[in-house]
């Protein structure tokens, strides 16, 4: 039931990104546990014996009046984090087979994101990117501030090239508060330089997520005949034979996977792939993951 | 190698169908946008030319197999000759001229030793045959691959008086090639003469699967002089009419003054002298020759001093006789066919009879066995007991020439024969009424040599009934004019007109003379056979008057018998192979001496030239049309197209192997 409503098919049939949000969203909360952390929420998690050195604001007064015995008060555990989201929009995310595209699956994940976040009372954020950044919501849990974020998302259209150092570069005067960045992008590039470009971030105490999103006819690309290919980007074309595809280009691509993840996590980034002909739950895990680790 | 059916060949076409497929339509390539071409290089198009080479082993074993099956559906052969040469065993031929041309100068020892050296380059799945070449090829003995024997058989060879004849090696080869159902391999051996070579050169034609190797024992031209012919009477009646000629001959330049000498029974009767021009002939005549009777030797000889002394003679033979009686029978009327008669069988050029005329009644008494023949010119009425004396003087062998008068035709049959007489048909002689000769017998031996009697008038003649008698003669109207009949071993021969040149003009033509002299001949029994043969040609032993049965012996010039004892009472004829003279011994006591030469175009030394040896030697080389015009029988092609299947079979196996390890890409993608 589940992975029938976080399918990328089933959700390209919906209409709105609040709608696909919310969706996925309550559909993968539903099947989560509590957290087992206390904090200063106002639901009650249990009483403690008063030892010295407690806050005295804790103290439930009312137990001491009946009992006069001091015990604490705790509730569970309530924390505030910043989520800011890099969308990639270069020319190379618009590619993909139907129902959706890479650029599409990455608007899915990142509305999602912000809907998650929003119900966390996180404050979110959102720049859009492709060889410079094309837009920038500041992350904020303001009254609306879900909608902005959609709307930026909705907004975003396939652009042009890929460049990292120069919306990177830019990013570091955004971010004036540590919190979690998350990647959005199909990361052509190699993964030195990715690694060597996103890793600034990580050294103001922030927690980084590269989510390289990619679609099955970029893993693993099947061709009937020779084919004349056209990069999308550069419009630079290269006459490919099925026997190439099939015993070099693999290869390749899956050596470049594993240099990213493994530069990636080395410099203290997460990195997961995100396969867009799979349902968006194994992004949102990852995500959740990561900002558990936080509290 | 061929096709049995060549149409088949039109599928061939269809080895478009992988070119099509291999290189049209794998350079067709679809333009398809793709996010990234990081990790597509350049390298890659080597990597695509790489992809087509490897394709290019697909297309191979595509295009062979398409071109093998229409390859098996056209039916392919080989000649049997070609899968034997396959197989590796030949059929090696060793032709050794031994031809009178071959005693000049050991030419015979060199060919034999160069033969027997030959025999090293005999393989062992090889056979090898030894042939010695005249105008007939005679094989020493069986293919076979024994050394030692093969060398045997080539020591066994003689030199002969025979001509050689390539036309007959060809036809040998031919036979040789069918039978033995290999290649064969062909050297000969010889002097190269272009005497030797046929009149056409198809008779040359050697046909599929020979080889012919030239090994020629002489290169050069020699210059040589012969006694080419003579000619000289069979029988001599008058020593003094005969005349005797020598032709001598000059070739290979030869030319200068040669002494000619004139040898009976081996001692010089006359000499002369006679100057030859170079390749040019010259003739020395001699008048007289005063022979004993009997059979006589005769022999040309020539002092030529060149380098074959083989051809310096030439033998022949005459035969000293009395002339022969011959009874001419006549009614006396007149003397008129009396007269032209003797006049002409005295005008004969050798002379060999007399006549003696008698009355019917005068010759009733006469003792028919001793005349040669016996003519009854109208003779009228004769007497039962001449003319059944004349009937048994027939059946015992002797012959009667009748001619039919006004005093015969009377009697309404012909004496002797007695053949109905019709009518007597008669001319008016001033209006040219008259009757020519409209068909005469030209094979037969008294009229062959008559002439033309186109212009002889015939005013009266008797028309005859022949019956199954043979009419040599014929008149315009169809009357026959000139019957013969069979009367045991006898012969009537009937004029159904007179010599007296009243009934006719016969006797003022020329043609009387020769028919009279022909027709004596024939009577008298003295065939016209020339006494003179050339090497390898065939005698006539049995004449119709020799019964079968009875024992002939020929003699050969060494004085041995030619013949076993089985031959000499069957034997129809003899070959005379060697020169000199052969006796002939007959029952009847009519012997005979043959003087035989050998043929003088092999004292000729011109050799062949090289260009027409190659020729020869190209006649097979495997050309079809050649075969085909010497008439040779083709031979049984191996038709092998169920190999060729088995190859198809095959390549579809390996076409299928690398179609499915090439193509696994593709069929991913489906």
């Amino acid at each position: 039931m589940l992975q029938r409503f976080l399918d990328p098919a089933t959700l390209a049939g919906l209409s709105g990104l609040d709608l696909i949000a919310k969706t996925v969203v309550d559909g993968f909360v539903a099947g989560l546990h509590r957290s087992p952390d206390f904090g200063f929420s106002q639901e009650f998690a249990e009483y403690r014996a008063y030892t010295p050195g407690d806050d005295l604001r804790h103290v439930d007064w009312n137990v001491f009046a009946r009992s006069e015995r001091c015990y604490l008060k705790r509730y569970r555990g309530e924390t505030n984090t910043q989520l800011l989201i890099l969308l990639d929009t270069s020319a190379s995310m618009s590619f993909g087979g139907a129902p959706v595209n890479k650029l599409d699956y990455a608007r899915y994940v990142a509305a999602s994101l912000s809907y998650l976040a929003h119900e966390q009372r996180d404050a979110a954020g959102l720049i859009v990117f492709d060889e410079d950044v094309v837009n920038y919501v500041a992350p904020s849990t303001r009254q609306g501030q879900l909608f902005r974020l959609l709307h930026a998302i909705e907004k975003a259209e396939k652009g042009t090239r890929t460049d990292f150092a120069k919306p990177f570069a830019h990013f570091q005067n955004f971010l004036k508060r540590r919190g979690m960045v998350v990647v959005l992008s199909d990361f052509y590039e190699q993964p030195e330089t990715i690694v060597k470009t996103v890793a600034p971030l990580r050294f103001r105490g922030n927690d980084v997520i590269l989510f390289h999103v990619l679609d099955p006819q970029e893993i693993a690309p099947t061709l009937r005949e020779s084919s004349l290919l056209i990069d999308v980007e550069t419009k630079e074309a290269i006459e490919v034979s099925p026997d190439y595809v099939q015993h070099e280009y693999r290869p390749k691509m899956d050596a470049h996977i594993g240099a990213l993840q493994t530069q990636a996590r080395a410099a203290g980034l997460d990195y997961f792939l995100m396969n867009t002909g799979r349902p968006l739950d194994e992004g949102l895990r990852e995500y959740l993951a990561v900002r558990q680790g936080r509290m | 190698m061929g096709f049995l059916a060549p149409w088949f060949l039109a599928g061939l076409a269809a080895v478009g169908l992988p070119v099509w497929l291999h290189l049209l339509k794998q350079h067709k390539t679809t333009p398809l946008p793709f996010s990234s071409l990081m990790f597509f290089e350049r390298r890659t198009q080597s990597s695509i030319k790489h992809r087509r080479l490897r394709y290019l082993l697909l297309f191979a074993l595509r295009t062979a197999l398409v071109a093998l099956l229409a390859l098996a559906f056209a039916r392919p052969f080989v000649n049997s000759a070609a899968v034997a040469s396959a197989r590796g065993g030949k059929l090696q031929v060793l032709a050794i001229d031994n031809s009178f041309s071959m005693r000049q100068d050991a030419r015979l020892d060199r060919a034999k030793s160069e033969a027997a050296q030959s025999l090293s380059s005999l393989r062992p799945k090889d056979r090898g045959v030894v042939l010695a070449l005249g105008s007939q090829a005679h094989l020493m003995g069986e293919p076979s691959g024994d050394l030692n024997g093969l060398r045997a058989e080539i020591r066994a060879i003689q030199p002969s008086d025979d001509r050689g004849s390539y036309a007959e090696l060809a036809r040998v080869l031919r036979s040789l090639a069918q039978s033995a159902n290999m290649p064969v391999e062909a050297h000969l051996f010889s002097d190269m003469q272009k005497s030797s070579m046929p009149p056409g050169f198809a008779d040359l034609a050697l046909g599929q699967g020979i080889r012919l190797a030239t090994h020629p024992v002489a290169n050069q031209t020699l210059a040589n002089f012969t006694v080419e012919n003579v000619t000289a009477p069979r029988r001599l009646y008058d020593p003094k009419k005969v005349r005797i000629q020598a032709t001598v001959m000059a070739s290979g330049g030869a030319a200068g003054r040669r002494r000619v000498a004139l040898l009976l029974n081996g001692r010089e009767a006359a000499a002369k002298p006679v100057d030859v021009s170079a390749n040019g002939r010259a003739t020395a005549e001699f008048i007289g020759l005063d022979a004993p009777y009997g059979m006589n030797r005769g022999e040309i000889r020539i002092d030529s001093g060149d380098a074959f002394a083989a051809d310096d003679h030439y033998y022949f033979s005459v035969e000293r006789a009395d002339p022969r009686p011959v009874l001419f029978v006549h009614a006396a009327r007149d003397g008129r066919d009396l007269l032209y008669y003797r006049m002409a069988i005295e005008s004969a050029r050798d002379a060999a009879f007399t006549l003696q005329a008698a009355s019917p009644d005068q010759a009733a008494s006469l003792p028919l066995a001793r005349y040669a023949f016996v003519v009854l010119s109208d003779a009228g009425e004769i007497s039962a007991s001449f003319e059944q004396a004349l009937r048994s003087y027939v059946a015992a062998g002797g012959s009667v020439l009748i001619a039919l008068g006004p005093s015969s035709s009377a009697h309404k049959r012909v004496p002797v024969s007695d053949e109905p007489i019709r009518e007597t048909r008669y001319a008016a002689r001033d209006a040219a009424r008259f009757e020519t000769v409209t068909t005469l017998d030209a094979a037969h031996p008294a009229t062959r040599q008559a002439g033309n009697w186109a212009g002889v008038k015939f005013y009266r003649s008797a028309r005859l009934e022949p019956g199954a008698d043979r009419v040599l003669a014929k008149l315009a109207d169809d009357t026959p004019l000139l019957v013969e009949r069979q009367m045991g071993d006898g012969r009537v021969l009937t004029f159904a007109s007179t010599f007296d040149n009243l009934a006719n003009d016969f006797p003022l033509h020329a043609g009387f003379v020769a028919f009279v002299e022909e027709t004596a001949h024939y009577l008298a029994g003295l065939d016209d056979r020339p006494a003179n043969f050339t090497v390898s040609s065939y005698l006539d032993l049995r004449t119709g008057r020799e019964a079968s049965g009875a024992a002939i012996e020929v003699l050969n010039p060494q004085g041995a018998r030619a013949m076993t004892l089985a031959e000499s009472a069957r034997a129809q004829n003899i070959q005379l192979t060697e020169q000199g003279f052969y006796e002939v011994r007959r029952p009847n006591r009519h012997n005979e001496l043959i003087a035989v030469n050998p043929d003088r175009r092999e004292s000729d030394f011109d050799v062949i030239s090289p260009e027409t040896l190659a020729l020869w030697q190209n006649t097979g080389q495997g050309s079809r049309v050649a075969s085909a015009a010497s008439g040779e029988v083709e031979r049984k092609p191996v038709d092998f197209w169920w190999y060729v299947m088995i190859l198809v079979l095959a390549l579809a196996v390996a076409e299928s192997l690398v179609g499915n390890k090439q193509l696994t890409v593709d069929k991913e993608a489906v």
